[in-house]
């Protein structure tokens, strides 16, 4: 196909891995260019580790060809292969308190016969991945008196003085806190960046994927499903399908990379999110932390929500922020303008039920209950029930006149966001065929 | 080191890796103190003159102290007898128990690391029963007594290696993962404990040296033993050494030796067969001397570092002066008789292994209890 040395760091062809009976690969194909960072992504057993080990030619391959720098990895030395891969595996654990500086001078046992000493070059490679993982300091330390996050940049460390042009990296964050997650990681990436290394990492982590890989490519039963930048590779879609989770897609500002908020497995509701869904969202009224409990068990039970009017400062409207709902906002303290008025009414047009939450009613926050009315027998109204003895109409009775409108226009009373979630699951059974 | 001020090692990792070469320093000198002042020590009491004397009459070939007994007021009849003692009896013994206590030393290291076990000793492949019943063949069915000096260690050779061999093809067959190896060598090392045991008991004669060789001793040596059994040990130790760097490697598991460039299944292989022979070449010569080969690995691990590349060579030293130290205990505490050297490196060691155990207890490699 091309020159060996303009040959890919890794090219795998229609790679077929078999356990026994079980397939753990089926007919992979994977080129990775010099220069990439390719995250590899997939749920547990998926055949990430796998992929990663036939790379290495520890697993023979069934079906199919691993090309490292154009050669079949079978044809390779184990030295010839370890002058050209580095691998961080998944939990490796040092045994012995060696120190640190020994412990990383082990990758360098491909550059040696028996009889050599540690050369110049050994040293030079030591001291500058050592600084490379922020471990200098630690060089005379045994390797089992670091913390889990330096052990692991040691164990990067070990790799790295490998100096070979391809890393692959089984899961290096696993263990590890957020903050060393987005360490280990950011050194890895700029090794990419400034060393010309091509690195291969399972990941569990999407969102840390698409924040330092280039590319992601996503197993599901050992197949490749999907390849290719994380902004066109993750979707809600892909989430559902290959990891069974409902999750929101974001962007994230800073970085415009793509995150997911996964919020709960697919088959927790397995009659709904119903029909539904697929028509509009569930829009909720309400104010001074109302409606809270109602837009989470809404979003937990899959429905898509939208809120509002609700003004800035709102304990609600954090809420409604929090599981992604469409809001209109009002400043603080303002009466409901018309700006805002409009934007209300436009998303309970969009919605598919409205669900007002007993909310304390005001001159301010009264057109909620008016643009609501505007709705009455259009979309099916559930209207919360109140608490009995506690004063909330402050309109000198408007709003409980509203309130009275909904009621005989049809609004379905709730006592509870259980009872809230039964009446619309009822409501999106397909109608019965007369 | 240009602008950037790097922290050097802190000091008190400074401190002790000159307190490890003090160790290493004052081991060997300790070591050659102990071999010569071993002479002092042997079946029977010579007048430390005496022994002085012949050393240097030795040694010098003649040039000094031509009578050897000279300035002493020992009878020169006597005088010849001494010289032989010490100087064909007592430095033998002493050198082979350093090539043995070496070779065990070293053996023990290299399976613990081959196997990744800290309780791995050389006789783990049942090399140890191997060995005894070549060496019950010559004492039960009694060759030329003459003979038995030369054919009893290459008796004992052939069965300890032809044991080693046996296992290692067994266990290489279909299922060659470490434990399958480490069962075997159970399992066949208890089935011949199993045929020496029946043989004994047909054969009462020669049951005693059987029991005797099984407790190890340095009664055999010569300086003829003591040429072939250095010439073996140093050659096997040497290529032994060579593998530190790759057992590092392996102590990280398998594959992650295999990604670094370590062809990790040839490297056990071949450790596992050198290390077997260096072991056949003790049993042969010695018989079964317990606890050298599994204490001494962990005594430099414990003074210097759990590396690979120092463990070997270090555990050859250390198992070499552990040996000698342990014939001297036998001659301090039972003057003039040799016991079972078995017995006083279990006395010597134990305590002072338990005391390196306890008084430093980091770096544990199977975890705590």
């Amino acid at each position: 196909m091309s020159s060996s040395g303009a040959a890919s760091p890794l090219s795998v062809s229609h790679l077929t891995v078999r356990y026994g009976d079980r397939v753990a690969l089926q007919d992979v194909d994977l080129t990775v260019r010099p220069g990439e960072f390719v995250a590899l992504a997939g749920p547990n057993g998926s055949g990430k580790t796998t992929l990663l080990r036939a790379v290495l030619g520890f697993l023979p391959p069934d079906a199919g060809t691993v090309e490292l720098f154009g050669r079949p990895v079978g044809s390779l030395s184990v030295r010839e292969r370890a002058l050209r891969v580095a691998w961080v595996p998944q939990g490796e654990s040092p045994r012995d308190d060696v120190r640190l500086r020994e412990y990383v001078l082990y990758g360098r046992f491909p550059y040696h016969g028996p009889l050599d000493a540690e050369s110049e070059e050994d040293r030079r490679v030591a001291d500058r991945v050592l600084d490379e993982v922020g471990l200098a300091d630690r060089a005379a330390d045994g390797i089992l008196t670091l913390s889990g996050g330096e052990r692991q940049r040691a164990i990067l460390g070990r790799a790295l003085a490998q100096t070979t042009p391809l890393l692959l990296l089984d899961e290096p964050t696993s263990h590890l806190d957020i903050g060393h997650q987005l360490d280990l990681l950011g050194r890895v990436r700029s090794r990419v960046d400034g060393g010309g290394v091509t690195v291969v990492a399972a990941l569990h982590d999407l969102n840390l994927a698409a924040r330092f890989a280039d590319r992601i490519v996503v197993l599901a039963h050992g197949r490749r499903v999907a390849d290719g930048a994380p902004s066109t590779v993750l979707s809600e879609e892909l989430l559902a399908r290959v990891w069974g989770v409902v999750a929101d897609l974001r962007r994230d500002p800073r970085t415009g990379a793509p995150y997911l908020l996964p919020h709960h497995l697919v088959s927790v509701t397995p009659s709904g999110p119903p029909a539904l869904l697929g028509k509009g969202p569930v829009h909720v009224v309400g104010g001074g932390g109302s409606a809270t409990a109602y837009l989470r068990a809404l979003v937990d039970a899959g429905y898509r929500v939208t809120a509002g009017a609700l003004h800035l400062l709102d304990s609600d409207l954090e809420t409604a922020e929090g599981v992604g709902a469409l809001t209109a906002v009002e400043v603080p303290f303002a009466p409901i303008g018309e700006e805002v008025r409009r934007r209300l009414r436009a998303l309970l047009d969009g919605a598919s039920a409205i669900v007002v939450a007993p909310f304390p009613v005001g001159p301010s926050n009264l057109p909620n209950l008016e643009e609501v009315r505007g709705s009455v027998g259009r979309v099916p109204i559930f209207l919360v029930r109140r608490p009995t003895g506690q004063e909330w109409d402050y309109t000198g009775g408007r709003a409980r006149a509203l309130e009275g409108e909904l009621r005989t226009g049809g609004a379905v009373e709730v006592a509870s966001p259980a009872e809230l979630l039964r009446a619309l699951a009822a409501l999106s059974r397909p109608p019965p065929v007369p | 080191m240009g602008a950037t001020a790097r922290a050097g090692p802190t000091p008190s990792a400074e401190r002790r890796g000159r307190r490890r070469w003090l160790l290493l320093v004052a081991l060997v000198v300790g070591g050659i103190a102990l071999a010569a002042g071993s002479t002092l020590l042997g079946t029977v009491a010579i007048p430390p003159q005496v022994v002085v004397q012949v050393l240097l009459h030795e040694v010098s070939g003649g040039q000094l102290y031509p009578d050897p007994c000279a300035g002493t007021n020992v009878a020169p009849r006597l005088c010849g007898a001494y010289e032989v003692i010490v100087w064909q009896l007592y430095v033998p013994e002493i050198l082979l128990a350093l090539i043995v206590g070496a070779g065990l030393g070293i053996s023990g290291g290299a399976l613990q690391g081959v196997f990744r076990n800290p309780l791995a000793d050389p006789f783990l492949l049942g090399i140890s029963s191997g060995g005894t019943i070549g060496a019950a063949v010559i004492y039960v069915y009694r060759f030329e007594v003459a003979q038995a000096d030369l054919f009893l260690p290459l008796f004992a050779f052939v069965g300890a290696v032809a044991t080693g061999l046996l296992v290692l093809g067994v266990a290489r067959g279909r299922f060659s993962s470490v434990e399958t190896l480490l069962l075997t060598g159970v399992a066949l090392a208890n089935l011949l404990s199993a045929v020496l045991s029946l043989v004994l008991l047909y054969n009462p004669v020669g049951s005693e040296q059987v029991t005797f060789w099984l407790l190890g001793g340095l009664g055999l040596a010569t300086w003829e033993v003591d040429g072939i059994a250095a010439g073996g040990v140093l050659v096997l130790a040497t290529l032994l050494v060579l593998y530190g760097r790759a057992l590092n490697l392996i102590q990280l598991g398998h594959d992650v030796a295999q990604s670094a460039g370590v062809d990790a299944r040839r490297v056990r292989l071949r450790v596992i067969l050198l290390a077997s022979l260096t072991t056949a070449i003790a049993v042969a010569f010695t018989g079964i001397i317990g606890f050298v080969g599994l204490v001494s690995p962990h005594i430099v691990r414990r003074l210097w570092g759990t590396s690979y590349r120092v463990v070997l060579p270090g555990a050859a030293v250390v198992g070499a002066i552990f040996l000698l130290a342990a014939r001297d205990a036998n001659y301090l505490l039972f003057p003039g008789s040799l016991l079972p050297i078995g017995i006083f490196t279990a006395f010597a060691g134990v305590p002072f292994f338990l005391y390196l155990l306890y008084r430093q207890r980091t770096g544990s490699t199977m975890g705590s209890v």
